[in-house]
């Protein structure tokens, strides 16, 4: 094995370990905004929760696209589309990456609730999808 | 129209042109991600535009002629090292650090504009979600990623478009903004 393979395998692996903080990393930083303790029952409450959103008439719920079962794909409620599943059990992607953890609560809060999420029911929800 | 000793530099389709890339790069700017119909409207704008420019560029009157300011990195290179030393040459049109921005801008928002329609399409929105998404999944994080990285450069190129205006503009002691506007420059 070459130094520039051996180099090469090792960057890999610490950008390996540093998406598996990067949870760690979000948490903190929520933590550090003043939320928590964070509850997976929480998350848990919160994921299964349907809002009515009064502008749109709609009532809606992360189920609606995520399933009913996390380790198996869901389909966009809109579109149709397949998502990947969520539990990173299955899907190691997940939850790997801060800045995609935070434009997908930032975008599925707003479209789901209707509003942003709070630090604390993010960390709530992180929790809860960690286990799957 | 002309203040003394005046003549028309930009004809009124290149200033149009140019200001309405300006607001609608703005608008993609701010919407980004918060108001996704207006972005997407936005860089359809872009997109239309940046059309239009490519033919101008063959079409247009002589300063909006591609063959009046696309010179060689190498005769771009020199005119930097001049402008450095303050001596460089004013042009009537655009010199040619400005003329390679333009080709520069021109070039990194075709792509942009390009990812952002793969990205939106990605989401079934958009002209592309038919023919290329059909059965595909919801999103590409990766058409997103080049997206974001293409629009940030966008910006910063335009910092050093801005910078090159500013500096253009004290050396030969004109205003190049007003220029866009009116379209007239000192003969």
């Amino acid at each position: 094995m070459s130094s520039n393979t051996i180099c090469f395998f090792l960057l890999m692996v610490a950008a390996g370990s540093l998406q598996a903080n990067d949870l760690e990393a979000v948490l903190k930083t929520y933590e550090a905004n003043g939320a928590g303790p964070f509850s997976s029952q929480q998350g848990a409450e919160q994921w299964q929760r349907v809002v009515t959103q009064v502008a749109k008439g709609e009532s809606r719920s992360c189920g609606d696209c995520h399933g009913a079962d996390l380790k198996t794909p869901g389909r966009h409620a809109k579109t149709g589309k397949r998502i990947e599943p969520m539990a990173p059990s299955v899907n190691p992607k997940r939850l790997s990456d801060a800045k995609k953890i935070e434009k997908w609560f930032k975008r599925n809060c707003k479209w789901t609730w209707g509003r942003a999420c709070t630090d604390q029911e993010k960390g709530d929800l992180l929790l809860y999808l960690r286990q799957h | 129209m002309h203040r003394q000793n005046e003549i028309k530099v930009w004809d009124p389709l290149v200033r149009l042109f140019h200001w309405s890339l300006v607001a609608a790069f703005t608008i993609t700017w701010l919407t980004e991600d918060e108001w996704m119909a207006l972005h997407a409207y936005a860089g359809y704008v872009i997109g239309f535009l940046l059309l239009f420019r490519l033919i101008w560029g063959l079409l247009g009157s002589r300063h909006a002629r591609f063959s009046d300011f696309v010179r060689s990195p190498a005769s771009v290179g020199s005119y930097l090292k001049d402008l450095l030393r303050l001596r460089a040459e004013r042009t009537l049109g655009h010199n040619p650090a400005g003329g390679a921005m333009i080709v520069a801008l021109l070039i990194t928002l075709l792509f942009t504009t390009l990812t952002g329609l793969l990205a939106y399409g990605a989401t079934g929105a958009g002209p592309l979600a038919e023919p290329l998404f059909l059965n595909a999944a919801y999103g590409s994080e990766l058409f997103e990623e080049i997206h974001e990285f293409l629009a940030n450069f966008t910006l910063f190129l335009v910092l050093f478009h801005l910078l090159g205006v500013g500096f253009g503009s004290y050396l030969h002691g004109e205003n190049l903004v007003r220029a866009m506007i009116t379209g007239n420059k000192r003969a």
